[in-house]
């Protein structure tokens, strides 16, 4: 993909220019979402609503890091949803079982390559980990999302976020403090070579 | 544990990441050998890290791709939409050139129509006594030096341009009663049904426009 062609293009108005770059990043974009509002309807729309403001604003890219560029426009997505749920805050999506509980393994979770223990496994550790996520303030999740499981570099982070790097090297620290306070109660969760990890430092 | 600073967290969070410097990264080793707490920090970093990093990466469950809907964009309009367009506009300036056209014209022969019949009765009027003293004095004179054919005139009549033009100087209609006066027929300039053409051509260049952006519309989506 000849990512600066086609964001001249898209820039010229070619929306088709603009729908491969979608395609190319809309993974990733989705998952930031989801990570950072723990809801795969919610973050959906956020993706959305993102691209969306991409397109509209891509004549704003003055150059510099597009993933940067584009995950603060992920991130303000993000914000906006956010803002939406604390004005009217709803239910959660989550599938629920007869018994009115919420389902541990719901199917849109199912990766059909692992075995149902994998699968099993994978989903309790990937709901505690949300959890934790949720606890935290917004600016930290972002902070920690972005640098942590989107794997940026700071000053990526600083930019997408419109902190100072100092900011985002703080909040990372204390975000992955309060994260592994919080991933302590899900200790039995974690696979081994974590727990070990997490013995041996 | 002790509780570390801002600074500290931030300088073992950036270690853990391989962001320091290899002074900075020296000093925070040296520290790790002297503290076992700084130790236990950097342990609860790295896990952190590691259990987030070993998250499934989630797929989109469904394709973001926008349409032009979406980002509300037009279609291209074909070339006759400009004709139509530039066609009502057109329309509609004569339009109203029309109408302001008239109602000058309209404006002006009613005014045309007020002073026309003021200017002979004033005329009348300032003309009327002063024909009338002459007429008296001429009248009283011929009484003094011919009596005799003063009486002989007064009973045939008098003088003939006193008794034809004294009337005319009582009978002056007053200015604002003028039952004999002729009605002006108000002429518009341009004719009704020039207007209502330009009406008609206006609404039909509309409708064109319309019509051409919705089959633009419906042929782009």
């Amino acid at each position: 993909m000849d990512e600066p062609a086609l964001i001249q293009s898209a820039q010229r108005g070619d929306l088709d220019s603009f729908n491969t770059i979608v395609l190319h990043y809309q993974d990733m974009v989705f998952h930031v979402a989801l990570r950072i509002l723990g809801d795969e309807n919610l973050a959906q729309d956020a993706a959305q609503d993102a691209f969306i403001s991409m397109f509209k604003n891509i004549s704003a890219y003055r150059g510099g890091s597009f993933k940067a560029w584009l995950m603060r426009t992920v991130t303000n997505a993000c914000y906006d949803e956010l803002r939406r749920q604390k004005r009217r805050p709803t239910t959660p999506l989550e599938p629920n079982t007869k018994d009115d509980e919420e389902m541990d393994s719901p199917r849109w979770l199912a990766d059909p390559n692992m075995t149902p223990a994998q699968q099993s496994e994978a989903n309790e550790l990937e709901h505690a980990v949300q959890h934790c996520l949720d606890a935290l303030p917004a600016e930290f999740r972002v902070v920690v999302t972005l640098a942590d499981i989107q794997g940026m570099d700071y000053s990526d982070v600083a930019t997408a976020t419109r902190v100072p790097l100092g900011t985002v090297k703080s909040r990372l620290a204390r975000a992955r403090l309060r994260l592994r306070d919080c991933l302590r109660g899900f200790e039995e969760l974690l696979p081994a070579a974590l727990r070990l990890k997490g013995e041996n430092g | 544990m002790k509780n570390f600073n801002d600074n500290d967290l931030e300088l073992f969070s950036a270690y853990v990441d391989g962001r320091l410097d290899s002074a900075a990264s020296t000093r925070v080793e040296s520290r790790v050998s002297a503290d076992p707490d700084v130790a236990s920090v950097l342990a609860d970093l790295r896990f952190a890290r590691s259990v987030l990093r070993s998250l499934p990466k989630r797929k989109a469950p469904r394709n973001f791709t926008l349409t032009r809907k979406m980002v509300g964009m037009n279609p291209p309009l074909p070339r006759a939409y400009s004709f139509f367009q530039f066609s009502s506009a057109f329309a509609t300036m004569l339009l109203i050139f029309t109408f302001a056209l008239n109602a000058l014209t309209s404006s002006r022969v009613s005014l045309d129509a007020a002073s026309a019949p003021a200017a002979p009765v004033s005329a009348q009027a300032t003309e009327a006594p002063a024909m009338q003293a002459p007429a008296a004095t001429q009248a009283s004179a011929m009484e003094m030096s011919v009596p005799a054919t003063a009486s002989a005139d007064s009973a045939g009549g008098g003088n003939p341009t006193v008794a034809a033009e004294a009337p005319n100087a009582k009978e002056a209609p007053p200015p604002s009663s003028s039952p004999n006066q002729p009605k002006v027929k108000r002429e518009a300039a341009i004719p009704v049904a020039w207007q209502i053409g330009l009406i008609m051509i206006g609404l039909l260049s509309v409708f064109g426009m319309f019509a051409l952006r919705q089959f633009a519309k419906r042929k782009w989506l």
